[in-house]
């Protein structure tokens, strides 16, 4: 599978037709993989995918990186479908243009949650909470793939994978709040959260702006609830689910399960899936005159 | 017509964000007309219930509100065609945020009101107001209230007095 991938990238290098094929090469120890960026024809045998390849590698097409402005015409990017899920959901919000992009789509079984739990295969011990219940293993958007793709009905509801979402909902409100109260206890605010989103587009960060200061930057308690409330709140409706906060965050505080109830919200109010379509817009920027304001008095 | 004072325990702090075409012109009127209502509400006009982002409120609990009412003009009224169709939206999806938070989201009012419905408002504020003051002191973010920097000058200054 990878042999066709490789091919084809070489193609694209030696045709010219891309500038750059964004993928995963070995990284600095046999548990992880590295992202990688191959601009001459020459590396592409750099290039593997296994299920070590968790990164979330749509975050280097995301305008508010360096790397879209190296004046690159053209990209190819290797996606296992939740990141295909992530580029279609720039692309609906014009971050992206659809023609900048050349789309290597792989077949996925899953990926392992943490690379030390990496054991040479793949098993229920070590498969991220994410893969439980995917759509995309084969993806729905690609301009290559390897094989041929089968038809996957993908109209079910978003389904909640983790399930402290369940949990925690059936908790009392003060039992929930003393939940969040502990975890964001240990939160420092090193925005590693933000920094490996990719659906965080903001030039400047709201937690960076100073006149005012709406959410206090510093390592103190004071705005943690402030920024983790913003941060969920900017992402509803946007949030693709590549669980890329939770695994990056150093105090191992489960970010995502925000993200995951407000996707669940969002389907339930708006029937609406991010990721799955180029041209719906998310759901807070589009209205319907016979919305639900049932709260409303 | 004016009401009878009530001295209470626990007087809560109340923020409204209101917009100026409709709300505020409601809450003016009944200011005008001479109406009581619960003087604990702060209100913040803004130009409209869509100019509400979910950050004031959040902002407002972390600064020890303990409850904030939203409102504007009703739906087909908005001056600006469709800003409360997409407030709505956007309530709908942080109430929802606040209720997993574990904040109680009856702390949260969302209120259509018109500017000829000075009634409306002050049936409103009181109500919320009865309301709140039943739920008492919003206490969550209370380590979160104090000014770590200030405390840092305090205790300076006791050291040195």
């Amino acid at each position: 599978m990878i042999e066709q991938i490789r091919n084809q990238a070489r193609k694209l290098l030696e045709d010219g037709d891309v500038d750059v094929v964004i993928g995963y090469a070995e990284g600095s120890d046999p548990s992880r993989t590295t992202p990688v960026f191959i601009r001459k024809a020459k590396d592409v045998d750099k290039l593997i995918y296994d299920p070590r390849c968790i990164n979330s590698l749509p975050l280097y097409l995301n305008k508010r990186h360096e790397y879209t402005r190296k004046g690159w015409k053209k990209t190819a990017i290797i996606g296992k479908g939740c990141d295909i899920r992530a580029i279609v959901q720039l692309i609906a919000e014009n971050q992206l243009k659809r023609d900048e992009i050349y789309i290597l789509g792989v077949p996925c079984e899953g990926q392992v949650s943490h690379p030390e739990k990496w054991d040479g295969s793949l098993h229920d011990g070590n498969r991220a909470t994410k893969c439980i219940g995917c759509d995309v293993m084969t993806p729905h958007e690609t301009d290559f793939f390897p094989g041929t793709k089968p038809d996957v009905d993908r109209s079910s509801p978003y389904e909640v994978t983790s399930p402290k979402v369940a949990n925690l909902m059936e908790l009392e409100l003060d039992k929930r709040f003393a939940f969040w109260r502990t975890d964001f206890d240990r939160c420092f605010k090193c925005y590693a959260c933000r920094e490996v989103c990719p659906h965080c587009s903001c030039n400047v960060c709201i937690t960076d702006e100073t006149t005012p200061s709406w959410i206090d930057p510093a390592a103190h308690k004071k705005g943690v609830f402030s920024w983790h409330l913003t941060r969920a709140m900017h992402l509803v409706g946007r949030c693709t689910g590549c669980g890329e906060c939770t695994r990056a965050c150093p105090m191992d505080i489960q970010v995502d399960l925000f993200n995951q109830r407000m996707k669940e919200v969002v389907q339930e109010s708006y029937s609406y899936k991010p990721g799955y379509s180029l041209e719906d817009k998310h759901p807070l920027i589009t209205y319907q005159v016979d919305d639900r304001e049932d709260f409303i008095k | 017509m004016g009401k009878k004072i009530e001295i209470h325990d626990f007087e809560p702090k109340i923020m409204a964000f209101v917009c100026k075409w409709c709300t505020y012109s409601g809450a003016d009127l009944a200011g005008t007309s001479r109406m009581d209502y619960s003087p604990n509400v702060r209100m913040i006009r803004l130009p409209c219930s869509g100019r509400i982002d979910p950050q004031f409120m959040i902002k407002a609990f972390e600064q020890g509100a303990d409850g904030v009412i939203i409102s504007g003009c009703h739906p087909g009224d908005c001056h600006y065609n469709e800003g409360n169709y997409y407030a709505r939206r956007r309530n709908t999806t942080f109430r929802q945020l606040m209720d997993f938070h574990g904040i109680d989201i009856e702390r949260i009012e969302f209120s259509w009101i018109s500017a000829a419905e000075a009634i409306k408002w002050t049936e409103v504020i009181d109500a919320f107001t009865e309301k709140v003051r039943e739920l008492g002191r919003h206490p969550q973010y209370d380590d979160e209230i104090v000014d770590p920097y200030a405390q840092f000058l305090v205790q300076k200054d006791q050291e040195s007095a």
